[in-house]
């Protein structure tokens, strides 16, 4: 039962962590930057 | 003017022609070796005995014809452009240096790496720049901008970003002392948000957002704007200030419209759906990362990305029916590209990770759910460092361990979701 509490207890202050952590996620890769190749730039004279 | 040595020794190499071969009976090997490292400058009539011997042109008959060739050659480097006239003209370019004389060479030769990548050949562009580099330093200013800059691109696309920064900076030191045009100032710029975005150097992300995007709008080059504003979005969705990134993504989604440009548009509806994500509301999350998806009646591998975050959303609402549904399309798209090269799929197995580990919790296979998770997922994200899906995903083993009351175990992966989420902070 002690156990069992304990994991409760820890997991609900991990959630509010989780939560936290959720709102200001930072380091998600579902998040895209354009590419670097993208549009045709003008040309240069060399 | 080019560096005649250079030369020499850039066709000697190509031909597969020793020192002593080229030398014989023309100059002694250690005379050649001076010649071709810009010890010594040999005279005219030597020029024009080794360059008869490597087959070359010496007059400059020619040179104004391959000047505008390159000229075109280089403007048609990016993704936009066809593979195949990209290639066409590489090898009409290749021929006519191959036997003439000309100041243009180097600068072709380090446009070669740019090349090469466009082409996704990183092997071949790594050859070049190794092949470069022990003649860099007799580059002149422009070369040695172009240089760093190809040299940033190879490291931004074998994702060594730290690498790429370093380049990117060079690049951008030696352009202060050139006489380009201004919107090779943006592109470099451009170069640097993305880099420091990926980096999560945030506010550098945004100072050379702004910088480039002034410059892209005297321009009128709407779909760079649109690019910059969606790093700007990303960024500030990153420190929080959600108004101004939904301002900037819609700013994005706009001029993406206006262009007919899909591409921006997907882009743009991923970035706004996962700001939704984020932010907890689903519901607007779903219905930008649908609009991809509908949009697309073709089976497109960058489907993937939209597909794992709304089976994601979809699950996070319980709305399992739908969850199941784009699962099995996901699976679908994976099966047709599984025999992809392993380049093409790289991108995507953040996607394959994400898909399965929903597709066995929704069939209720949780040997084999705790199997992924475990084993592959969450060591492929410690390894990437990705600590904020790693708090996702991490939690998500810890909950259900707890549903199966298993306490031991969800204490361990909700330290583990702790750690994550630590990590991020410091971040």
């Amino acid at each position: 039962m002690k156990k069992i509490l304990a994991t409760l207890t820890l997991g609900a202050l991990l959630l509010t962590g989780f939560t936290l952590a959720e709102s200001s996620a930072t380091d998600l890769s579902l998040e895209k930057e354009p590419s670097i190749f993208s549009v045709q730039e003008p040309t240069q004279d060399y | 003017m080019i560096e005649i040595g250079s030369f020499i020794k850039l066709q000697r190499t190509k031909q597969n022609m020793t020192l002593g071969e080229l030398a014989d009976g023309i100059v002694s090997v250690s005379y050649l070796s001076k010649i071709e490292n810009l010890k010594t400058q040999a005279s005219p009539e030597i020029t024009q005995m080794l360059c008869n011997r490597l087959g070359i042109q010496v007059d400059s008959s020619e040179e104004k014809a391959i000047k505008e060739k390159c000229k075109q050659w280089y403007g048609m480097l990016f993704e936009v452009n066809d593979k195949e006239e990209i290639t066409a003209k590489y090898k009409e370019i290749q021929e006519l240096m191959d036997r003439n004389l000309s100041e243009n060479l180097m600068m072709f030769e380090i446009h070669k790496i740019r090349y090469y990548l466009l082409m996704r050949d990183t092997e071949n562009a790594i050859n070049k720049i190794n092949e470069l580099n022990e003649i860099s330093s007799n580059f002149d200013k422009e070369q040695e901008y172009y240089w760093y800059k190809f040299r940033g691109n190879y490291n931004s696309i074998t994702g060594d970003f730290s690498q790429a920064l370093y380049m990117y900076k060079q690049s951008e030191a030696k352009i202060n002392h050139l006489n380009l045009d201004e919107i090779e100032l943006a592109d470099i710029q451009y170069l640097l948000s993305i880099t420091n975005s990926k980096l999560r150097n945030t506010l550098e992300a945004i100072d050379y957002a702004n910088k480039a995007l002034e410059i892209y709008m005297k321009h009128y080059d709407f779909v760079r704007c649109a690019q910059c504003h969606n790093i700007l979005g990303i960024s500030y969705r990153r420190i929080r200030m959600y108004d101004k990134a939904i301002k900037n993504y819609n700013l994005a989604l706009h001029l993406g419209k206006l262009n007919n440009n899909n591409d921006l548009i997907e882009l743009t509806n991923q970035n706004l759906g996962h700001l939704y994500s984020v932010r907890g509301e689903s519901e607007k999350a779903i219905k930008h990362f649908l609009e991809i998806i509908n949009a697309n009646k073709s089976d497109n591998r960058d489907l993937l990305t939209p597909l794992a975050s709304v089976i994601s959303e979809y699950y996070k609402v319980e709305n399992y029916d739908e969850a199941r549904k784009y699962v099995s399309y996901a699976l679908k798209l994976f099966a047709k590209y599984s025999e992809a090269s392993p380049y093409d799929i790289t991108p995507y197995e953040l996607c394959y990770y994400i898909v399965h580990t929903y597709n066995y919790l929704l069939n209720e296979e949780y040997q084999k759910f705790e199997d992924l998770v475990i084993k592959d997922f969450l060591p492929y994200l410690k390894k990437r460092k990705d600590f904020g899906i790693l708090v996702i995903y991490s939690n998500l083993l810890a909950d259900y361990y707890e549903k199966q009351h298993k306490y031991k175990d969800a204490t361990k992966y909700y330290k583990e979701a702790n750690f994550a989420y630590q990590q991020i902070t410091n971040i």
